[in-house]
């Protein structure tokens, strides 16, 4: 039982647990990462593409400053960075202390397959006997009991599914690096001590346990057990009650107190098993009643001795935890099952149909050629032409206790179904038709609703508005016949060859007994609640929620909640009495090596002699010392264990050669760091190259010597072609101004401000009116009921009395210029005049407001307002004109008021919640009175959901509208009149209100011309435009300038701040270093060959170049830069250079490949 | 012509097609030995002299492989390559080599079928084609 010494611990490694610890561990926190299945990402890792790109994407989480502090691979293979420490297999089970300093207890169970030998030969899983459900492919197709848990992660270490393994050990044999061992093999390693007077019962006991391979050793009295105790380490001990002299209390009373790891196991006559129950208050673990059976007995023991044997505790000290446990999906064949789910084999959920579009699913091609694929039903090997979707399968639905939405199913479904459009056909060459069947399309987040509308004009997407009640399966064709009711109550009865449940969310795994041992709150459907205005908080200071744990979030949202849970654990362990456990960045110190000609020593890893013997090696070494470079080629035996890397400083420190070049099996290539060992050398980790020369050769049988040391000895020439020429020059590093420069005052431009100021760095807050608190000022309640004014007046106070914040009121940005930690801004002041300000990163925090509403008649009446109007008329501060809803007989709400047509073609996601909080205020106040709320979607994603079945209930009358049909509004005296059809009663009805209220739905205040001064773009609708819409949903392409709150898309109070928190944490990667390192593939220039043509400036995506007039040069932003090339390609005169893939290493690297190939 | 195994070199890209070899490795899908990879670090750095110098060099054709359109790691890197490889295939017949010789792909990260398919079929096509004809040599 080790204790370690680490910043935070994040729980979960999906997507928002790797965020949380992306986002610390590049401010030099020092993060665990533990996660309880055998692989990092989550549920992505089952999910290839992501809407809107329909692609994935997910590398572009990785760290783009400092990029060699993480890894430069495919995030899917696995999350690489110095400062997380990964913990597979591993679970939280106890957690001490409080914020800024617990102890968390982790229980390691990582299974019979060694991770630190096993190499993903797969040899294994060729012998392996025993075959189960794939629960990759969501149990679609088949796998071996030794399996691997994903395809894709590297290293991936095979792993055993004990409830099947026969353990026939056929696995263990065949293993070549002997990583396998099943228990039994270990038996004889767990020692169990048998306490009985009784000669027969002792002989039996230690008979059958040492059958199954146990060593027993036995005492015929209490006095005996304790001396043996007192001689050996025992696991366990069978304990007899009724022993004359020392009975069996007394003996377990006194090893607990001496022995306290000792597990023991009593063993009662009938008549004392009172006794023997009471002894497991005082720590026995289990009893059993004599006389028993062999079969009574050795399971118990070998249970217990699985468990003891495979777990491994560990304590580690964190000062703040962030829970990214995600969530679980609903069981669609639990409770009633009306759409036989598991009965019906054509009844697919979501999730299966993700995996039978994916590349690594059950799904094989028909016909090989690329571009015509067709794809099959599982169950009879139909091809399939048409499929439905299923939205709301245990989502908003009160009869399976879920009155919550579940946020990301339709905009799945609808990926789903373009997916499946764009990578088959149907045989006949036809496009497969798909149809959802919904009852409100949640396209509430940025670009759905054009992502929906692409769907439905461009790709022929059907969309049905209605219930599909049941799904009955064609006697012969066994296609599913779908029955459903349309809005008007229509029955339809339409046939498909696949129907897909899109299931909704459930609390992850173990959610109940996680928040009742840290005693963290959980709502009624048992998803962890957070605090008010919170998405991240939680009752437990210290503790936080990233991502769904909290609720099913999408991609994006999870990234910024994660990101926002980052934040507050690093606040939390800043000002924590420790003080921060920030690891300092240093610069290497690197051996120059500049005037040295090229030495590389070569280092071969046998891998334990796995695919090649180490004297067949004598020939490739023989030919690579004949190259005048290569020194001389060292062969290691596993070059990836402790043991061998001190070898190889060994000899590495003895050769002092400049650049090393190993050649070792895939998994090694990737766990290596590079950089610790460019440490320990003190050489640039740029020279250090570590090369696969197995992957292809371990698949050649066995007489194939010669194809063998080809294909290896071809591998490692293309790396000494690599190294051969290599840019020895060091790293570069970028001071930084560790100073923020935040713009607008807001909620999240205030939240951003206090977040980073709280780390001890200096913000800027720049607000253009005279008062910070943005909208705010006039909102009064949320729809949960929370008020607002509290929540500003208690963030103001911390602002205003903040000794790190300075803030700018009624000032405006006239001028920013420079790069990411050297920025220049101008701003002017009206009261201290023009300013100039040096900061180092910029938030952009400019808000938004309420659409200008023109339809509907809007400013002809005074009975015909806005929400906002409405919100501050409730709120009766101009008593001339307030709303009093006892004076109030029939008020008309219309919703999506310019909103999800062009030219706003987007959803302001918050207006449904709006118009249902007055809605119910109005009815709360007055029961009598009647409200009509005219609607296209009713956009409460998530928890909101319960409002708007609270509203119904309440009598709240919901009409829904089409958008070639709006409703009609004509003006009278004293009040107005709106006609529309009403779909239910088939006709065109009057309702005559004393008030209209129209939703008008948000834009932003940020403007081309803000944008232009920090050069960032915007989007379509002129919101800040994002890196990366999923996976960098708060940067910019300029790196350095960061987007939060409303000036990002529209959102809730409680996501504006998660936003502004998690734009501080990204911009806190930054600040939290001086001087902030280069990437090793970085481009460089050959300044006599270049002739200013520019050509690279406009090339380059990153912004990184720019010409400086004065010094006559293009220059170059190391950090910016992140090393793709394009510059060099375009550059005409070969000048720029992308160090590591130089043309002439390139040459020689196309040379080195050719070499050699089938002579 | 009936054992002529042609040669092919494959530029893939270090986010999508590297990791689907990768993928296509782990998984043990059997491919043709005919190609060898190397890794640039996206598609948009594959100069077109690398392409014509590998020709030259006595390949038989030259797959680039990178991330799908609008999936770019560097954000547009595979838009640039495409471009590019466009002007090649009008530059290739002056060389000597037909089109088919230099073929341009986008394979996913997850899709190690689809990798060890394209190979598969890229090798026979060069040998429906045959060696390659041109006398040109490499002289730089």
């Amino acid at each position: 039982m080790g204790k370690k010494k680490s910043a935070a611990l994040v729980v979960g490694a999906g997507i928002s647990g790797i965020r949380a610890a992306l986002d610390l561990a590049e401010t030099g926190c020092g993060v665990t990462l533990i996660e309880r299945s055998g692989h990092t990402g989550g549920i992505l890792s089952q999910l290839d593409y992501q809407f809107p790109s329909n692609h994935c994407g997910m590398c572009k989480m990785l760290p783009v400053v400092d990029r060699d502090a993480g890894s430069q691979f495919c995030l899917r293979k696995g999350v690489v960075h110095e400062n997380i420490e990964i913990l597979l297999a591993t679970e939280l089970i106890s957690l001490e202390g409080e914020a800024g300093n617990f102890t968390a207890t982790l229980s390691q169970n990582p299974g019979p397959v060694d991770p630190g030998r096993c190499i993903g030969c797969g040899r294994c899983v060729e012998v392996c006997p025993v075959e189960k459900p794939d629960q990759f492919n969501a149990g679609l197709s088949l796998q071996k009991a030794i399996y691997l848990p994903v395809p894709h992660a590297i290293p991936n270490t095979y792993m055993i599914d004990l409830s099947v393994c026969t353990q026939c050990n056929e696995c263990g044999k065949i293993c070549p690096t002997g990583a396998i061992s099943l228990l039994e093999e270990k038996r004889k390693d767990f020692r169990i001590l048998v306490v009985d007077d009784e000669l027969i019962v002792r002989d039996s006991i230690k008979l059958w346990l040492a059958d199954e391979g146990f060593s027993v050793d036995m005492a015929d009295s209490g006095p005996k057990a304790l001396e043996l105790l007192s001689k050996g380490a025992y696991h366990l001990m069978l304990l007899d009650i009724k022993m004359p002299g020392m009975d069996g209390i007394k003996v377990l009373k006194k090893a607990r107190k001496d022995f306290p790891e000792l597990c023991v196991i009593l063993m009662t006559a009938y008549a004392t098993i009172e006794t023997a129950v009471e002894a497991m208050k005082i720590g026995a673990l289990d009893y059993l009643v004599k006389p028993f059976e062999p079969e009574a007995m050795i399971p118990r023991v070998i249970k217990l001795y699985q468990e003891l044997e495979l777990k491994n505790q560990l304590k580690i000290e964190v000062g703040a935890v962030i829970l990214c446990g995600g969530t679980s999906y609903f069981d669609p064949g639990s409770g009633k099952n009306t759409f036989g789910y598991g009965i019906n084999p054509n009844v697919l959920t979501s999730l299966e149909f993700e995996r039978l579009l994916s590349g690594t699913g059950p799904q094989q091609d028909l016909n090989s050629s690329s571009n015509q694929r067709y794809f099959i039903r599982p169950s009879d090997g139909k091809p399939i032409k048409k499929v439905a979707w299923l939205q709301c399968v245990g989502s908003r639905n009160l009869q399976t206790e879920a009155d919550f939405c579940s946020s990301v199913c339709c905009m799945h479904a609808i990926k789903e179904a373009l997916l499946a459009k764009e990578k088959f056909c149907a045989p006949t060459g036809e496009e497969i038709e798909a149809a959802i069947f919904y009852s409100d399309m949640r396209t509430f987040g940025k670009s759905f609703q054009q992502y929906k509308d692409q769907a439905e004009t461009d790709h022929g997407v059907r969309f049905e508005r209605g219930l599909v009640h049941s799904l009955f399966p064609d006697k012969l064709s066994k296609d599913i016949i779908t029955r459903w009711v349309d809005i008007q109550g229509k029955s339809h009865e339409e046939t498909f060859d696949l129907a897909i449940l899109s299931v909704g969310q459930r609390p992850a795994l173990k959610t109940a007994e996680l928040s009742k041992m840290l005693g963290i709150s959980v709502n009624k459907w048992g998803f962890c609640e957070t605090e008010p205005h919170s998405l991240t908080k939680t009752n437990k200071p210290g503790i936080f929620i990233g991502g769904s744990f909290g609720g099913l979030k999408d991609i994006a949202d999870s990234n910024i909640s994660a990101g926002a849970a980052a934040l507050e654990a690093s606040r939390t362990i800043h000002i924590s009495d420790k003080g921060p456990t920030i690891i300092p960045k240093k610069l290497p110190l690197t051996r120059n090596i500049l005037r040295e000609l090229p030495r590389i020593q070569v280092v071969i890893c046998t891998c334990s002699e796995t695919f090649v013997k180490a004297d067949d090696l004598s020939d490739i070494i023989e030919h690579l010392e004949s190259y005048p470079e290569v020194e001389k080629v060292a062969v290691l035996d596993r070059v990836c264990t402790s043991l061998g890397l001190d070898e190889l400083i060994e000899i590495t420190d003895k050769n002092q050669p400049n650049r090393i070049l190993i050649g070792a099996c895939m998994p090694c290539v990737y766990s290596w760091k590079p950089r610790e060992i460019g440490h320990k050398l003190r050489l640039d980790p740029a020279l250090i190259e570590v090369i696969d020369i197995y992957s292809r050769v371990m698949d050649l049988p066995d007489n194939s010597a010669h194809e063998t040391r080809i294909i290896m000895e071809n591998s490692l020439k293309m790396g000494i072609a690599r190294l051969r020429r290599i840019d020895p020059d060091p790293v570069k590093g970028v001071k930084i101004r560790q100073k923020a420069l935040i713009v607008g005052g807001g909620i999240a431009g205030v939240t951003a401000a206090l977040a980073i100021a709280d780390h001890g760095f200096q913000v800027d807050l720049v607000e253009q009116k005279e008062k910070l608190g943005g909208n705010l000022n006039w909102l009064l309640r949320t729809v949960e009921g929370f008020a607002t004014r509290p929540l500003l007046d208690e963030i103001m106070a911390k602002v205003v009395k903040h000794p790190c914040i300075i803030t700018h009121n009624s000032s405006r940005i006239v001028s920013s210029h420079g790069q990411v930690g050297n920025f220049t801004s101008i701003i002017e002041d009206m009261d201290a005049g023009v300013q100039t300000i040096k900061h180092g990163v910029t938030i952009l925090a400019t808000g938004g407001t309420e659409a200008p509403v023109t339809s509907y008649n809007y400013g002809s009446s005074k009975y015909i307002i806005t929400q906002k109007e409405l919100e501050q008329k409730l709120a009766g501060n101009s008593s001339d004109d307030a709303v009093d809803p006892n004076r109030m007989e029939t008020i008309i709400m219309i919703q999506c008021v310019g909103s999800r047509e062009k030219p706003r073609n987007y959803c302001s996601r918050i207006c449904c919640q709006a118009s249902l909080k007055h809605a119910l205020l109005l009815k709360d106040n007055n029961p009598a009175i009647n409200i009509f709320i005219f609607y296209r979607d009713i956009m409460t994603y998530g928890f909101a959901e319960q409002y708007y079945t609270r509203a119904r209930k309440a009598g709240i009358v919901f009409i829904p509208y089409d958008i070639d049909n709006k409703p009609q509004v004509k003006v009278c005296d004293d009040g107005v009149s709106v006609f529309a059809f009403e779909p239910i009663v088939g006709r065109q009805v009057k309702i005559t209100a004393d008030l209209l209220v129209l939703a008008g739905g948000i834009i932003p205040t940020l403007g081309q011309e803000l944008a232009s001064i920090f050069g960032i773009s915007l989007d379509e609708n002129q919101f800040f435009k994002e890196a990366e819409s999923k996976f960098r949903p708060l940067d910019s392409i300029k790196e350095g300038v960061f987007g939060c709150g409303l000036s990002l898309g529209p959102r809730s109070i409680p996501e504006s701040i998660a936003s502004a928190k998690a734009a501080a944490q990204r911009a806190l990667r930054i600040l939290s270093h001086e001087e902030m390192p280069s990437g090793k593939i970085t481009a460089k220039i050959h300044q006599s060959l270049c002739v200013l043509c520019e050509k690279c400036i406009t090339a380059c995506p990153y912004g990184a170049r720019l010409l400086d007039h004065d010094l006559g040069k293009i220059l170059i932003n190391p950090i910016m830069c992140q090393g793709c090339g394009t510059c060099a390609t375009v550059c005409p005169s070969s000048a720029s250079f992308l160090a590591g893939y130089q043309d002439q290493q390139m040459f020689d690297i196309i040379d080195a490949a050719m070499e050699g190939i089938f002579n | 012509m009936e054992d002529f195994e042609p040669i092919i070199i494959a530029f893939v890209c270090n986010w999508c097609t590297y990791t689907a070899a990768d993928l296509a490795g782990t998984s043990r899908l059997k491919y043709p030995a005919n190609v060898r990879l190397i890794r640039v670090m996206c598609t948009g750095m594959v100069d077109p002299k690398y392409i014509i110098k590998t020709l030259l060099e006595g390949a038989d054709a030259v797959l680039i492989s990178g991330c799908h359109p609008g999936d770019c790691h560097y954000i547009n890197g595979n838009y640039k390559a495409r471009r590019r490889i466009k002007l090649l295939h009008a530059l290739l017949p002056q060389f000597g080599f037909e089109r088919e010789r230099v073929k341009l792909t986008w394979i996913g990260a997850s899709d190690g079928i689809e990798f060890a398919e394209t190979i598969a079929e890229m090798v026979k096509e060069i040998k429906m084609l045959g060696p390659v004809k041109t006398k040109l040599k490499m002289v730089i």
